[in-house]
């Protein structure tokens, strides 16, 4: 079982991370487009449609990622204060009501939208260049498909904590700025603590 | 059941799912889509051909082609970029200095290194938690009042997200549908004016009761001018003129919201390699980082227009709007309880879910009581500012109590941000009194 969660996150995870960089591909095109139409007023042709192809494949794809770093916003209020083996309870009957229902619509309608795009070859209408919108929308069933299988990963998750009564850990990862320094405090204050030391001076 | 009333009762169940801790963006396009089987549901039609699936699809992509939407990446990663270029403790030693013959010199410098940083990065918790280990032990060792402190670095941090360029504000643009260019020129003077207030209250108490923040040691500030200016140039102003390139692209036209920040993003590309900060690491940290933030807001568009286009479908908005009507309120009413209720929201919730989820119920009423949703985005700014001061979710007070020195309770930490709130509830009576505050510099720049 853990197997399974480690293959399907790495594959999210992976995705999710190369298309991440399509932010840098964003921001070297918008600044290079705002240089040449500003500094010698000959805009380029491709550089709208460019920038929110990368925004919209970036996000799309990283959904599955996301979630698999719990990092999708949840109203934890009532949440926080149950054991772990209530949480995974809860969560597993949820995921299956209100997650897969939807992430299936969203894989099979989009695969649909995506063929027809495919049929005629659709192409851009915002510039005279033509940029093909069809692997555009091909993102929508990809990244549907990518958080069902992660969706899968985490129903596994919540049984294995309905067995042994805690979470099993996620994958380290980058994490915010806030985390990174609220654990290397309290790994300070534990290393004081254990050396007998002060924890901190005195309040004067 | 008539088909408001299932509205209704849709919305029920989706507030109780909150409740049970659900990623909220799944259950958004869970409920949409079951909900809306039923609403579009005909008897003589096969399973795949409801309307619902090609609404989930064509709201998904619309979500995917927003081109207002594409400026939050690219200022979250702007925002990642600078939070990582070490450029705090360089700002907050500089202002310290700049500002030492103030009353509460450290307070004025940290309220003042918040607000630019915060402006800068957008982002709450790096602002509060590099602030709480930087600026918030050197206040208590100067003898700095802890609440008093704690306070200051709380309410500072949290202006990112009212102060343009910020991301609230392209987000609630994006829901209203309204110019992304006159909500950030209309913010501007509230946002400044919440920061100036913070600062009055801040030399205010300092020199009333100067107790709370004592004066620096003679031999600290008995430094020659021109080193602080040349420490201003090396950090203060770097800082100051990205954002106002950033900020005044935007609002004189030059340069659409994206591409501002796009060029922002660059700007703050440089900066980091011009303080050394821009390592291989930092950069691969700062564009995961961004991945994550943008799927996690973009993804509760995708459900919530999804869930807002059904519910309204089914008649939803047009029962809340008659029921809300037919309590014959004056617009001031009106603005007052549409406000408590976002501020009683902000207890249990963040930002991003309110203004997605919870305005659009507010938007179509507006017009009705001819409040300016424009006006009504700012005010809605403001208020989220208490959002992230009152307890339970109270994600600054946490924030700061993460990385402050044990002894400091997170009580103490609340006491400071109270007085805070107040200013924020200061400002909005101040904006609803004088919407000129709001008008002046979107008519003055672009005319009616």
């Amino acid at each position: 079982m853990k197997r399974y969660i480690d293959f399907v996150e790495g594959i999210g995870t992976w995705t999710g991370k190369a298309f991440a960089w399509c932010i840098l591909i964003m921001t070297l095109a918008i600044t290079y487009e705002v240089f040449v139409s500003k500094v010698f007023r000959d805009p380029t042709e491709w550089a709208f449609d460019i920038s929110y192809i990368m925004y919209g494949t970036l996000f799309m794809m990283a959904g599955a990622y996301t979630l698999s770093r719990d990092g999708h916003v949840r109203g934890d209020v009532v949440y926080r204060l149950w054991k772990p083996k209530t949480q995974a309870a809860v969560e597993l009957v949820l995921y299956f009501l209100f997650f897969f229902p939807g992430i299936l619509a969203l894989m099979f309608a989009g695969l649909e939208y995506a063929l027809e795009s495919w049929g005629y070859t659709e192409k851009s209408i915002f510039s005279p260049l033509g940029v093909p919108i069809y692997p555009f929308k091909t993102i929508i069933p990809v990244a549907g498909t990518l958080l069902f299988f992660q969706g899968t990963a985490e129903v596994l998750r919540c049984v294995i904590c309905l067995r042994t009564g805690a979470w099993p850990p996620r994958r380290r990862d980058i994490e915010e700025m806030e985390s990174i320094l609220r654990q290397q405090r309290e790994d300070e204050n534990q290393g004081a603590r254990e050396h007998g030391g002060p924890v901190e001076e005195p309040k004067p | 059941m008539t088909d408001p009333q299932v509205a209704i009762f849709m919305l029920g169940i989706f507030i109780f799912t909150i409740l049970l801790g659900f990623p909220i963006c799944f259950t958004l396009i869970a409920m949409g889509v079951g909900f809306g089987f039923y609403a579009y549901y005909q008897p003589e039609q096969i399973f795949f051909d409801n309307r619902i699936f090609d609404l989930l699809v064509n709201q998904t992509y619309s979500v995917m082609a927003n081109d207002v939407l594409t400026a939050v990446p690219l200022f979250l990663f702007m925002g990642y970029i600078v939070e990582r270029a070490n450029i705090v403790d360089r700002l907050f030693y500089t202002l310290q200095i700049a500002a030492r013959h103030l009353p509460g010199s450290m307070a004025v410098a940290a309220m003042a290194t918040c607000a630019l940083f915060a402006t800068a990065t957008g982002i709450v918790g790096a602002v509060v938690t590099l602030m709480g280990l930087l600026a918030f032990p050197a206040m208590l060792k100067a003898r700095y009042d802890t609440s008093f402190s704690a306070g200051v670095i709380c309410a500072g941090g949290c202006l990112g997200i009212l102060i343009p360029p910020s991301i609230m504000l392209i987000v609630y643009a994006a829901t209203a549908g309204i110019s992304v260019v006159r909500l950030y020129a209309g913010a501007l003077l509230p946002g400044l004016m919440l920061a100036g207030l913070y600062m009055v209250y801040v030399v205010g108490r300092a020199m009333l009761n100067p107790k709370l923040a004592p004066p620096p040691d003679k031999e600290a500030t008995d430094i020659p001018w021109t080193t602080v200016v040349v420490m201003m140039l090396t950090s203060f102003f770097p800082l100051a003129v990205l954002i106002l390139c950033v900020l005044g692209a935007i609002l004189f036209g030059w340069a659409t919201p994206s591409e501002a920040a796009a060029v922002g993003a660059f700007g703050g590309l440089v900066l980091a390699a011009a303080y050394r900060a821009l390592t291989w690491n930092r950069l691969k940290e700062a564009v995961y980082l961004t991945v994550r933030t943008s799927a996690m807001v973009c993804w509760l568009f995708v459900g919530s227009w999804t869930f807002a286009s059904v519910f309204s479908y089914l008649g939803g908005h047009a029962l809340i709007e008659e029921f809300v009507l037919g309590m014959n309120m004056s617009p001031l009413m009106f603005l007052i309880v549409a406000q408590a209720i976002i501020f009683l929201l902000g207890w249990p919730l963040e930002w991003s879910e309110i203004i997605i989820i919870f305005v659009p119920i507010f938007l179509p009423m507006l017009k009705f009581f001819g409040v300016d949703p424009l006006f009504f985005g700012i005010l809605v700014a403001l208020n989220l500012q208490t959002s992230f001061l009152t307890p339970p979710m109270a994600m600054a007070p946490y924030y700061l109590k993460g990385v402050a020195p044990p002894h400091v309770e997170l009580m103490q930490i609340f006491k400071g941000c109270m007085p805070f709130l107040s200013m924020v509830l200061l400002a909005m009576v101040l904006l609803y009194n004088f919407p000129a505050l709001t008008e002046w510099l979107p008519t003055l720049l672009y005319g009616k």
